[in-house]
């Protein structure tokens, strides 16, 4: 059976027959949500967002701007870090993390690189541009300066949070994220229960997450 | 209805299941309703998001022409391609004449219960396209040859030692019997797969028709990698997947993980619209969205069945269902299994083929308490059992003419007093031969049905003898 | 609350009250004794108890096996029967009294005499615990059963009527009972019906698990308020050689104290 010319005017037609709805007839309006939760103090938030990943086995930490380099050192190191791979945001140019990790000696692939480079990254740093306290989420974006694959192909992803990420709720994040094309919810490092329910961290995505909520203003 | 499945024998699958399979499922589904109780008593209105979760999903549905049509000018606009498919076949087409175009030879899929029903997997095979499962329960059921025996869970049938033997045999790898060991092993066998793809293939879990948006949940990550690194992305959705706006995310994503696997939000929740938005974006350069009726349209002709329709496949029904935790999802014969099963497959495939899945349900009502959308569960298992028995608009009756003579036969002794008592006394003399200590331990056939499991008390028909000589006592 | 029983006001009031039993098919052919014992307890608590004997079935098999034509000729014997009563119509099933509140006037077109016949039974219809809870406003019979007891929550009944505690409180109430928790109180036992017969391969598989978790329970007896689930777990006891026993409420109730005395 070949596909037919008209499987849309059929389907269509057989949605409305089903309904017995005329085409264009009215449409009744959405039913009522529930309003949103409200945000809290902005250190609470950061805690609960902190916890929230600890709970999940990220990694999660709020950090001085001014201490962001000495942290960074210490996950290099601690995690074996040769290549890493960053967005080009202002914030993280700001931070002076490219420069940092040169000076650690750590390989600076670009973060458009192609797949047979980009595959051996270890580390890629985002800046997260929505962050969700009460489920331990991190919202990003994506555009020409913030390619997707930073915070999915390398085997570590370190997410730095500014202060003007939280939101109280998903109704703030979709209502600012909707018509911006792609929006990814990253909540906890990867992980799967698919054999025996045993829950396993670090399956296709990053095995590591490093979360820093960096005070000051260098995001602004 | 899909040809190329055939009637489901409910019972003859469900003799003989090896014991280790309601064992396992077992160990599976308690854990996820224990957790699953846990999140949802941290909710204070977790009552007010089913109803709102039950209203909004019903909405779409009842508005479901209009809401596609928004969907598919909205995908168009953001530069993607939208296609209409009646059946499997010519959802088959679709994506093969996708991949042909690309002259695509290693295909990356995401776990879809929309690919399922139709065979992908066997329809780019048969053209020698190799379609790669990456979800590692699914990668777990491809390598075995079978299909996924839980919508959340597809390997929960199988033990850690059944898989290491699985990849042992089949990756020629040493594959020890331990979870982690043999997640790595799945992890490095398919991450130079990821990279190599020149397309991904996905369901969604929603579409949003206000902007064209497909929302697509996942722990592992392999959904983003499918939908993030190769050049085309094609995505698999029946219709009934659309849901409004955002605004409706905000109650049905707290519903889904939630009901799902116990977790507040899964690990990943991707939102994508179209395909990349310039040349300078990272992500695939094509997006195709096929929308799939493939019986989805017939179901909504029937106002009861239709809510069947506004399920979001969480798979919390089947956790909580007695009768697919003692048989597993294969009996059920289809994709789709428990309650959500015994309710779809019918109505998807006709009650011909699956006649059978209706009457696979005490009716105890579990599933309906637990489905955080609230769908009728047994509601609409009496209503396919009578389309069943007797037909309706929608289909003609496919019950045995035997069994039909003998509920007419039953009503009348039913419905005629004096020969209910006559029969209740002839029944009463004829347990003699078969009565042991007040237990009738051994009936003939068909009677055995029910001696099979356990005894029958004996019957004792004397409450009507006792009441009229009670009355007689009275009136002296 | 039972010396409220005996007191004047107390038992004026109780007189007034007629009550229809409504048997069961399943309760009439294998529970004579529970009958009886209902019977009893009602007449104690100074109900006034009537027996339609032309009464059958509700229907019930017939409308879950998908034959709704059928189940609705036995829907109209079943009203014919109780249609010209009055008071309460008492049950000790709860999943025919389910039938009766929530499918019986579906069976009949909406507008329909009968349709106004059927759902004026449905709310004359009570299970047995729920009318001495909710009508009665009696929770203690002044029953006495030194056994440890543990309660099996008929699907129907729990979902269905949404009864989810109250037989348990009267459980709590009667002297010298211990009563156990059953590790799968709302899990199914297997029974459902027709589903039992059509799969009985399944239908084993759930009644052993259900006998299995009785057991564990320490129980002496296991309590239900439904005659289809206590045929299927005394069955399923007897088959597994438990010497734990399946009971009604009633049977408890009716146990020792003040109410065991006829």
């Amino acid at each position: 059976m070949a596909t037919r010319e008209n499987s849309r005017e059929v389907i269509l037609a057989d949605v409305r027959a089903g309904l017995g709805r005329a085409p264009g007839a009215p449409v009744a309006a959405r039913p009522a949500i529930p309003p949103p939760r409200a945000l809290g103090a902005p250190d609470q938030e950061i805690e609960r967002l902190l916890s929230e990943i600890a709970a999940l086995k990220g990694n999660a930490q709020r950090l001085a701007s001014a201490d962001v380099s000495t942290a960074l050192a210490d996950l290099v190191r601690a995690e074996n870090v040769r290549k890493a791979t960053q967005w080009s945001t202002a914030g993280l140019e700001r931070l002076g993390v490219t420069s940092c990790l040169r000076g650690l000696g750590v390989e600076i692939v670009p973060s458009d690189a192609g797949i047979k480079v980009f595959g051996d990254v270890d580390l890629g740093i985002t800046e997260a541009d929505f962050a969700l306290a009460e489920t331990g989420t991190l919202g990003l974006l994506s555009s020409p300066a913030k390619p997707r694959q930073v915070s999915l192909v390398p085997r570590i992803h370190l997410a730095i949070v500014p202060a003007r990420a939280f939101r109280a709720d998903m109704h703030q994040v979709f209502e600012e994220a909707k018509k911006q094309g792609y929006l990814v919810f990253i909540t906890g490092p990867s992980r799967t229960a698919d054999i025996e329910l045993t829950v396993t961290i670090g399956v296709h995505g990053p095995k590591v997450l490093y979360v820093w909520v960096v005070d000051g203003s260098w995001a602004e | 209805m899909d040809a190329t499945v055939k009637q489901i024998d409910f019972r003859r699958n469900t003799q003989g299941v090896p014991p280790n399979i309601p064992a396992s499922v077992q160990k599976a589904t308690g854990r996820f309703l224990g957790i699953r109780a846990g999140v949802v008593g941290q909710l204070p209105n977790w009552e007010e998001l089913r109803e709102a979760a039950h209203n909004i999903r019903l909405h779409a549905i009842n508005h479901l022409d209009h809401y596609l049509e928004m969907m598919e000018k909205r995908v168009t606009e953001a530069g993607g391609q939208v296609h209409w498919a009646r059946d499997s076949a010519e959802a088959g087409e679709i994506v093969l004449g996708i991949a042909r175009q690309h002259k695509v030879k290693a295909v990356v899929k995401s776990k879809s219960m929309a690919t399922e029903e139709i065979g992908l997997n066997h329809v780019l095979e048969a053209n020698g396209i190799h379609a790669l499962e990456t979800d590692l329960g699914e990668y777990i059921v491809q390598l075995a040859g079978t299909g996924p025996s839980h919508i959340i869970v597809p390997a929960v049938h199988l033990t850690k030692e059944d898989i290491a033997k699985l990849l042992t045999q089949k990756l020629g790898v040493e594959a020890p019997p331990d979870p982690f060991r043999l997640a790595e092993i799945a992890r490095q066998e398919l991450r130079q797969r990821f990279f190599a793809a020149d397309m991904g293939i996905s369901g969604a879990n929603f579409m949003v028709a206000e902007t064209g948006t497909l929302v697509i949940v996942s722990n592992e990550g392999n959904a983003r990698m499918c939908t993030t690194l190769p050049p085309v992305h094609v995505a698999v959705v029946g219709i009934d997947k659309i849901i409004p706006d955002w605004e409706s995310l905000t109650v049905l994503l707290r519903v889904l993980a939630r009901s799902a696997t116990g977790q507040k939000i899964t690990s990943y929740t991707s939102f994508i619209t179209g395909p990349r938005h310039s040349a300078g974006e990272h992500g695939p350069q094509e997006f195709h969205l096929v929308l799939l009726d493939n019986g989805r349209t017939r179901a909504l002709r029937d106002p009861v069945t239709r809510q069947t329709l506004i399920c979001i496949r969480c798979g919390a029904c089947l956790n909580v269902c007695p009768v697919y935790n003692h048989v597993g999802g294969h009996a059920y014969g289809w994709v789709y299994s428990g309650p959500i099963g015994a309710i779809l497959s019918p109505q998807l495939l006709g009650t011909k083929i699956a006649a059978d899945l209706p009457f696979a349900s005490s009716l105890c009502g579990a599933c309906a308490e637990i489905c955080p959308v609230k769908i009728p569960i047994p509601e609409i298992l009496l209503h396919l059992r009578h389309r069943v028995a007797e037909g309706d608009e929608q289909e003609a009756a496919v019950s045995p003419v035997l069994a039909r003579a003998a509920a007419r036969l039953g009503a009348m002794v039913y419905g005629t007093p004096w020969l209910y008592r006559l029969t209740l006394r002839v029944l009463e003399l004829a347990q003699a031969p078969f009565r042991r200590d007040g237990w009738l331990p051994r009936l003939p056939a068909p009677l055995n049905r029910w001696t099979m499991a356990r005894p029958f008390p004996a019957m004792d028909g004397r409450f009507r003898r006792w009441w009229a000589a009670r009355q007689r006592g009275k009136s002296q | 609350m039972l010396s409220a029983l005996t007191g004047d006001s107390g038992g004026r009031i109780r007189m007034a009250i007629k009550v229809q039993l409504f048997v069961t098919c399943l309760a009439e052919q294998f529970f004579p004794d529970m009958l009886e014992r209902m019977v009893g307890l009602l007449t104690r608590l100074g109900v006034e108890v009537r027996f339609p004997e032309e009464q059958t079935c509700c229907g019930q098999p017939f409308f879950n096996s998908g034959y709704q034509s059928q189940a609705r000729e036995v829907a109209r014997q079943w009203m014919r029967v109780f249609g010209p009563t009055e008071g309460f119509i008492v049950s000790p099933s709860g999943s025919c009294v389910e039938l009766v509140r929530h499918h019986m006037p579906g069976l009949f077109p909406a507008g329909s005499a009968e349709r106004r016949q059927a759902e004026d039974l449905a709310g004359r219809t009570r299970e047995f615990s729920e009318f001495l809870q909710q009508e009665l406003q009696v929770s203690d019979v002044g029953a006495r059963f030194p056994h440890k007891v543990t309660y099996h929550a008929s699907c129907h009944l729990l979902r269905g009527l949404g009864l989810h505690d109250g037989p348990k409180q009267m459980l709590k109430r009667v002297r010298d009972l211990d009563l156990v928790p059953l590790a799968s109180e709302e899990t199914c036992c297997g029974f459902g019906g027709v589903f039992s017969v059509i799969y009985p391969e399944v239908s084993k598989l759930m009644t052993e698990a259900k006998v299995r978790s009785i057991e564990e329970s320490g129980a002496e007896v296991v309590v239900a308020c439904d005659a289809g689930c206590l045929m299927n777990i005394a069955g399923g006891l007897q088959k597994s050689g438990s010497r734990v026993k399946a009971m009604h409420l009633i049977d408890v109730l009716a146990a020792g104290g003040d109410a065991g005395k006829k």
